[in-house]
C-alpha cells in the first residue's frame, strides 16, 4: 500500500518547495484516497439504493426515440437556448459554468497537487486556476445573497443548501491558497484545503452535493419518456415534420 | 414571459375537505364503494399512517428520481404561470408545491433526513389537518402542466410527484368532492359524465339524422359497434352531453372520406379521470376497457377525438396503467385529418374560414404527447389566417384548466387569477379564434375569454376542417 500511496515525485520541483510535513503528507494522500474510497461506496449504494426503487415500463408503442430523447435530455445543460428558463438568463447560466468550471479545478487540483505538481510549475497554470476559483467564489457570494434574498428560496432552502454554498465559497478560497503548491511558505490553507476536501468526500452523498450524481439518472429517465413520445428533441418551429414524414411508423 | 401581478392573491391551503358527497355514495352503498374501487374518507382511520404506507409502497424511480434530484436553485419558479401571476407569494412555485411530498420523501425515505431531518427539513405529516393541506396544494395550485418540467435544469418532473401525491390522497379519500365525483362516476358508468347507453346513442341518432338533411349526405351513417372497421372512434362524454356538434362533424368529413369506421357501445370514453387524480387503478379500468373495445371489434386502429388528456391518457399512460402491451395503432383524430388532406380524400377552401386563428397546444399533447407540428400542419391548410401565439409549442402556458381543475370549484377563483398570463398571452395573437385539440382547453379557454372579456371564440381542428370542406 505504501508504494501505491506514493506522494509527490520530487525531480522538477525545487529542494525548498519538496520539505513536505508528515501531516501535509498524510492528508494529501491517503486521507484523500480513504476519503475517495468511502465516497465511491456510499455512492454505488447510492445508485443500488435508486435502483431499487421500480422502474416503469414503458407499454406503449414509441413514436420518437427513446434514446435520443436521452441524448437530448443530458446534453441540455450545455444548451441554454433549449429551455426558456437559461435562454432568458443568459447571465444566470454564465454563473453556472463559471461556478462549476471553479468546482472542477478545485477539484483537478486535489489530485495535481500531490501527483503531479510539475504540471502546477508555470504561473500561467496557477494563476488560471486561481482565476478560476476566484472566479467561482464571486458567483457563489450572489447565489447565497440570492438565496437569502428571495423568498421562495428563503422558503425552501434548508440548512444543507446554505452550507453546501458556504463550504463551497471557503473550499475556493483554500485552493486559491493552496494551488501555488508552496508549503515552504506555510502548510496552513494547503492542510485545510486537504481536510476540507476528504470532509466533502465523506459528506457529499449525504448531502445536496450529490445532486450531480441523480443529474445523469433524472436527465436520462425523464428525456428516455419524452424521447419516445417525440417530445424531445424539442421540434423547433422551422421543423414542420411530423414522424409520418421522418417515415416512422405511427403507432405500433 | 414578464410577470403579471393577479388582482389579488388567493390563498387555497386551509380550504376544508369536503365530504358530503361520499356521505352520500357511502349511504347509497354505490357497488363501486361496496367492490372498494372508489376510495372514501375514514376521519376515524390513522390516515397518515397509511399516507406514509402507500408512499413507500407505490415509489417508482422516476418519482424517487425527481424527489431526491432538486437543488433549490428556484430555475423552474419563472415557467409556472401560478408564480408568475403571484410573484409575492412563493407558496405558489412548483419547487414549494413539490417539496411539500418531498420533505416527507426525505423523512421517511431517504438516508440523511432519516437520521438529521432539520437539516433538510424534512417533516411527516402530523395529521388529516396537514393531509387536507397538502390536498389543496396538489389539486389546487398546479394543473400539472409540466412547463417547469421542461424548464427544470436537473430534469426533476414536477408534474409527476404532483400526480403522485394527488394518487395517495385519493387512495384516502382525501380529495377535492369534484375529484370523488368524476371518479364515482366513472367507476359506475364507464365515463366521466355518467352518459347512458340510451343518452349516447340517442345522441348519436340525433347528430346521423340532422346531417342526412343534407341531401348530399344522405348515406351517412354514425355506425355503432360495427365489426372490422378501419378504425374505432373513442370520444370525450362532454362530446354526448354537451357539444354534439363535434361528433358530427367528425361523421361527415369520415363519410366524405369516404373512410369506414365505428364508434363502440362500450369502452368509447377516451377520456381518464385516473391522469388527473393520480388513481392508477382507475385510469387502467378505463384504458383497458377501451383498448379491449378495438380489439372486440376487431378495428385497424383506434382514432382519438380531440381532447389533450384524453389522448395523453389512451395514446400513452393507459397501456402502462392497464398493463397492457400496445396491440393497435392509436391515433389523435387531428392525425387523421392530416392524413386526409395530405391523401386529397377531402376538399377544402381555406378561404371559407377567414378570421385570424391562433393555435393553443394542449399541454398534455404537447408537454406529454409530442404532437405539435399535424395540428399546425391542418390549419395552415384549412384557414387564410393562422397566426402563432408566442409562447407556444413544448413553452405554451396552460389554459389555466388542465390537471382536472374544471371539476374542483373551489379553487376556480385562483385558478382565474393565474389565467391572467393566458388572458395576455391570448390578446397578443390579435386573433379571433383560438383553436385548440382539446375539450378541456376550451371550458378551460372560454373561462379566460369571459373572465378578462376577451374578442375571441374557442374553436377546434373538427370545426375548421369541417367548415372549410367543399363537396
Ligand atoms: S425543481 Fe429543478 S428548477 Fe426547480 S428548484 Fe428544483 S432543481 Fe431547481
Ligand atoms: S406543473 Fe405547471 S402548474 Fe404545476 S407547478 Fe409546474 S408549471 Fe406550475
Amino acid at each position: 500500500m505504501g508504494a501505491f500511496f506514493r506522494p509527490r515525485p520530487t525531480a522538477e520541483i525545487s529542494e525548498g518547495e519538496r520539505r513536505v510535513s508528515p501531516l501535509l503528507q498524510f492528508v494529501e494522500d491517503r486521507l484523500q484516497i480513504a476519503a475517495l474510497l468511502f465516497m465511491a461506496s456510499v455512492y454505488v449504494i447510492r445508485v443500488l439504493w435508486l435502483f431499487h426503487f421500480r422502474a416503469v415500463r414503458e407499454r406503449a408503442a414509441a413514436e420518437g426515440r427513446a434514446s435520443a430523447g436521452a441524448g437530448y435530455s443530458l446534453s441540455n445543460i450545455a444548451r441554454p437556448w433549449a429551455m426558456e428558463s437559461t435562454r432568458t438568463r443568459p447571465l444566470f447560466y454564465l454563473q453556472f459554468v463559471v461556478f462549476h468550471l471553479g468546482v472542477t479545478a478545485a477539484i483537478a487540483a486535489t489530485f495535481i497537487i500531490p501527483y503531479a505538481p510539475q504540471w502546477l510549475a508555470p504561473r500561467g497554470r496557477v494563476i488560471t486556476f486561481q482565476a478560476l476559483m476566484a472566479a467561482a467564489f464571486v458567483v457563489a457570494v450572489f447565489r447565497l445573497v440570492r438565496r437569502l434574498r428571495r423568498p421562495v428560496l428563503q422558503l425552501v432552502s434548508t440548512p444543507d443548501d446554505y452550507a453546501a454554498i458556504t463550504l463551497m465559497m471557503a473550499y475556493f478560497i483554500l485552493g486559491i491558497l493552496a494551488v501555488p503548491n508552496r508549503p515552504d511558505r506555510g502548510e496552513g490553507p494547503m492542510i485545510a484545503f486537504f481536510i476540507l476536501t476528504a470532509f466533502f468526500l465523506v459528506v457529499v452523498p449525504f448531502s445536496k452535493i450529490s445532486h450531480y450524481l441523480y443529474y445523469p439518472f433524472t436527465r436520462i429517465i425523464l428525456g428516455r419518456t419524452l424521447g419516445r413520445r417525440g417530445v424531445l428533441p424539442v421540434r423547433r418551429p422551422r421543423s414542420r415534420q411530423t414522424a409520418e414524414e421522418r417515415g416512422e411508423e405511427v403507432g405500433a | 414571459m414578464k410577470t403579471v401581478k393577479a388582482a389579488k392573491s388567493l390563498s387555497v391551503e386551509n380550504l376544508p375537505l369536503d365530504v358530503a358527497t361520499q356521505d352520500k355514495a357511502r349511504a347509497d352503498a354505490l357497488p363501486s364503494i361496496q367492490k372498494d374501487m372508489l376510495r372514501t374518507y375514514d376521519p376515524a382511520a390513522d390516515n397518515v399512517r397509511r399516507f406514509l404506507d402507500l408512499l413507500a409502497e407505490r415509489i417508482t424511480r422516476p418519482v424517487a428520481a425527481s424527489l431526491a434530484a432538486c437543488v433549490h436553485c428556484g430555475l423552474c419558479v419563472e415557467s409556472c404561470h401560478y408564480a408568475l401571476t403571484h410573484p409575492d407569494d412563493p407558496t405558489m412555485t412548483p419547487v414549494y408545491k413539490a417539496d411539500q411530498i418531498r420533505k416527507i420523501f426525505k423523512r421517511r425515505i431517504d438516508w440523511t433526513g432519516r437520521i438529521f431531518p432539520w437539516w433538510v427539513k424534512a417533516g411527516t405529516p402530523r395529521g388529516d389537518e396537514d393531509l387536507n393541506r397538502l390536498k389543496n396544494i396538489v389539486f389546487g395550485t398546479c394543473s400539472a402542466c409540466r412547463r417547469c418540467t421542461l424548464n427544470c435544469p436537473m430534469g426533476v418532473d414536477t408534474a409527476i410527484l404532483i400526480r403522485f401525491t394527488r394518487g395517495l390522497l385519493t387512495e384516502l379519500g382525501i380529495v377535492p368532492e369534484g375529484v370523488f365525483n368524476v371518479s364515482r362516476d366513472e367507476w359506475e358508468t364507464g365515463n366521466q359524465m355518467a352518459v347512458t347507453p340510451l343518452d349516447f346513442l340517442e345522441t348519436l341518432q340525433w347528430m346521423r339524422d340532422d346531417l342526412r338533411a343534407d341531401p348530399k349526405l344522405a348515406g351517412l351513417d354514425i355506425p355503432v359497434d360495427l365489426p372490422g372497421c378501419d378504425f374505432m372512434y373513442t370520444i370525450n362524454p362532454r362530446e354526448i352531453k354537451f357539444d354534439p356538434r363535434s361528433i358530427a362533424q367528425a361523421a361527415k368529413i369520415f363519410h366524405l372520406a369516404g373512410e369506414k369506421w365505428t364508434l363502440p357501445s362500450a369502452g368509447w370514453d377516451q377520456t381518464n379521470f385516473g391522469l388527473f387524480s393520480g388513481d392508477d387503478r382507475l385510469g387502467g379500468a378505463l384504458a383497458r376497457n377501451l383498448y379491449e373495445a378495438a380489439i372486440r371489434l376487431r378495428a385497424g386502429r383506434i382514432v382519438i377525438s380531440e381532447c389533450g388528456h384524453g389522448y395523453r391518457s389512451t395514446r400513452w399512460e393507459g397501456y402502462n396503467w392497464a398493463q397492457y402491451d400496445q396491440d393497435l395503432p392509436s391515433e389523435s383524430v387531428v392525425r387523421t385529418l392530416q392524413r386526409y388532406l395530405r391523401e386529397k380524400r377531402i376538399r377544402v377552401d381555406k378561404t371559407k374560414n377567414d378570421l385570424p386563428v391562433t393555435f393553443h397546444d394542449s399541454c398534455n399533447v404537447a408537454r406529454s404527447g409530442g404532437m405539435t407540428e399535424e395540428p399546425r400542419d391542418v390549419l395552415r391548410r384549412v384557414c387564410a389566417d393562422f397566426r402563432e401565439m408566442t409562447p407556444n409549442r413544448t413553452e405554451n402556458y396552460c389554459c389555466t384548466g388542465g390537471g382536472g381543475l374544471l371539476s374542483m370549484a373551489e379553487y376556480r377563483p385562483l385558478r382565474m387569477e393565474a389565467a391572467a398570463i393566458k388572458a395576455r398571452q391570448l390578446e397578443a395573437t390579435g386573433a379571433k379564434l383560438v383553436c385548440t385539440i382539446c375539450h378541456n382547453c376550451v371550458d378551460g379557454l372560454n373561462d379566460v375569454i369571459k373572465h378578462y372579456k376577451l374578442d375571441m371564440r374557442v374553436v377546434q381542428v373538427l370545426e375548421l376542417v369541417e367548415n372549410a370542406l367543399v363537396y
